[in-house]
């Protein structure tokens, strides 16, 4: 586990069921579409460290499940999230519909300051599609997120999200709008601006030590 | 790092190159591929003393290559000797259930014999009766009631194919969107229900099965409902009894207080059941729960899914259901007990991650999970802390946390 980083942001991917949150976060960490996708029970985990204007960024992303049912649970998920994929589906109204209340969820739950980008997922099913561009960046404009419309089957614009979401964030701490060192935050310094204080102990790690077995 | 390369990578079918190989491998090794030839007849022969030490070296070769044979034949002896062995003692084991402790239930089911012979796994072939014995029936659904359950589920899909949200309003305090979403959201489910088998999704053989026992279940429990993970209970039920015994398995199951507490989300008293199980945890690996602890890994991430399912989703097929073997016999304990089992074996390869990497391997388990060393593990779990047993430390914690809402009203949300 010798990865070193600048930051490190915690990610929440959230939405309706079966609008492809955990085929979104396959394919950013895996490259690939997952086939026999089950159903997320709870939460499951993926990270990738990324590469953001000359920064190294670890993303450490939750990725939940969409029950409606499961939001008592899912809730306690977001706390200290630095940003959000906020999912629907393009063919599915009903998913789109409940956007609003996933996104009041994050931003009280989360933190106010926490950066969401909408994604309308499925591009590659445009023939059933039932939310136009349109609309969504409508919705999007109107609740101040960023928009993307991505596909986890071809990979169309699923490195964009989330890339554009981390990049916003770092902005954001660039021109002190979010302060990292803030409890809650969802940002922590990583392993690489700490290089320098750690490099004696590794050096004394080297010396011979006694063994304990 | 090899567990992590395991770790939810979906199976492929082994490839062409990797099969060839496979097949050399069983193919009988011959003495006859060693053939010691002089030299062609247009090239000057070899000495006589470098033609000796060939010749020594293929004897040596050919002495090597038995040697080798032998090994291989006595392998392959062994291997077959075991397998025989294993199946004698299962075709043993289905004689005992069936003629032993089946007919004799009521008697026999909590003798030692039977609760060691248990321990082992029950055979595949009677699994189905065990378990609907050992859940029972305490809701007393009969076949008629799961007909009219059905014909219910059906009448409603039909409606709502054909005239929409007009339906009816009899269970008051659900909303035709409702129930509409949970009837796509069943459809959806089943197509997402271990899906590498192939037999619950649409077409498959046990598709309708599966339908049928979700739909009749949100009839006969408008309550509960359709939630998620629910899939995974009657797939595995269906797997090992017919349908209308697997909705009275499901139905009895689901109806246990630590199922009703996770399907109806009752999130105060599933923290209950995390805290207690935590007692638990602290008691029989303490360092590794002061890992956790200063992580900030708390069980609920890798808890939910496994109680929510009954282990069916993150655990082999094979293993889940030697689980659920013992959970049906001995409760709610038993999948808390498994839970540390499972910690227990990876104690050392957990206590060296950091939090996303616990994360990521407790949610997505190493595929190739050995049956046999997850039991070992699971038996040397203690069920015990300060002389209290599991059902006495939840009942004291739920205890507390209904006094605690009591007493301070104003710091609930």
């Amino acid at each position: 586990m010798a990865e070193t980083y600048d930051f490190l942001f915690k990610f929440l991917v959230i939405g309706s069921a079966g609008t492809g949150k955990s085929c979104l976060l396959h394919q950013f960490i895996e490259n690939k579409f997952k086939q026999d996708s089950n159903h997320t029970i709870g939460v499951e985990f993926g990270s990738r460290v990324v590469n953001v204007g000359g920064k190294t960024v670890k993303l450490q992303i939750w990725d939940t499940a969409g029950q409606e049912r499961f939001r008592s649970v899912t809730r306690s998920y977001y706390r200290g999230a630095a940003g959000a994929l906020l999912v629907y589906d393009i063919t599915s109204r009903e998913t789109y519909n409940s956007l609003a209340a996933w996104l009041t969820d994050a931003r009280t739950l989360a933190s106010p300051n926490i950066v969401v980008i909408l994604c309308g997922n499925k591009k590659d099913l445009d023939p059933e599609r039932e939310v136009t561009f349109l609309e969504a960046s409508r919705f999007a404009q109107e609740n101040e997120l960023m928009f993307l419309e991505t596909s986890a089957l071809t990979g169309e614009n699923v490195e964009e999200a989330f890339l554009k979401c981390a990049r916003t964030i770092l902005n954001k701490i660039d021109s002190g709008e979010l302060d990292p060192e803030r409890m809650g935050s969802g940002i922590q310094y990583g392993d690489a601006s700490l290089r320098q204080l750690r490099q004696p102990r590794s050096a004394q790690a080297v010396a011979p030590q006694p063994c304990g077995c | 790092m090899e567990y992590e390369d395991k770790a939810g990578r979906p199976s492929r079918p082994p490839s062409p190159k990797q099969n060839v190989r496979k097949n050399l491998g069983f193919e009988p090794l011959s003495t006859t591929a060693l053939i010691l030839e002089d030299r062609p007849a247009n090239l000057p022969a070899k000495p006589a003393d470098e033609a000796q030490k060939h010749r020594q070296q293929y004897e040596e070769m050919v002495v090597q290559a038995k040697k080798r044979e032998l090994k291989e034949a006595q392998r392959r002896k062994k291997q077959q000797e075991e397998r025989c062995r294993v199946e004698e003692s299962i075709g043993n084991a289905v004689l005992t259930w069936n003629n032993e402790i089946l007919p004799n239930w009521d008697t026999m089911w909590c003798s030692r014999k039977v609760r060691d012979l248990w321990w082992q796994g029950i055979p595949p072939s009677v699994r189905g009766r065990v378990w609907s014995l050992a859940i029972g029936n305490e809701l007393n659904i009969t076949h008629e009631l799961f007909d009219i359950c059905l014909a219910r589920a059906k009448e409603r899909w039909r409606s709502f194919s054909t005239a929409g949200a007009e339906v009816e309003n009899e269970d008051a305090g659900f909303s035709a969107a409702d129930r509409e979403a949970s009837l796509e959201l069943i459809k959806l489910d089943i197509s997402r229900t271990f899906p590498n088998l192939c037999i619950f999704q649409q077409g498959g053989p046990y598709h309708d099965m599966l339908h049928s026992i979700l739909g009749a279940y949100t009839c006969y429990r408008p309550d509960v409902g359709y939630v998620q993970g629910m899939s995974f209970i009657a797939a595995v039920l269906i797997l090992n009894l017919d349908t209308a015994d697997a909705f009275i398995a499901f139905s009895n199951l689901l109806n246990k207080p630590c199922q009703m507490a996770f399907f109806r989300v009752d999130h105060g008293l599933m923290l209950t059941y995390f805290a207690a199980f935590e007692v638990f945890f602290e008691e029989n690996l303490p360092k590794l729960f002061a890992h956790f602890k200063k992580n900030n890994l708390t069980p609920d991430i890798y808890l939910i899914d496994w109680i929510f399912t009954l282990y069916s989703k993150s655990l082999p097929l094979d293993l889940a259901c030697r689980i659920w073997d013992v959970f049906c016999r001995d409760g709610e304990e038993f999948l808390f007990r498994t839970a540390l089992g499972i910690l227990k074996l990876f104690e050392d390869i957990l206590t060296r991650m950091d939090f996303i990497h616990i994360a990521q391997f407790l949610t997505r388990l190493p595929e190739d999970l050995p049956a046999d060393e997850v039991f070992v593990a699971i038996t040397t779990v203690q069920m015990q802390s300060r002389n209290k047993k599991w059902a006495q430390v939840l009942a004291a914690l739920q205890r507390d946390s209904r006094e605690q809402e009591k007493g301070s009203p104003s710091l609930r949300h």
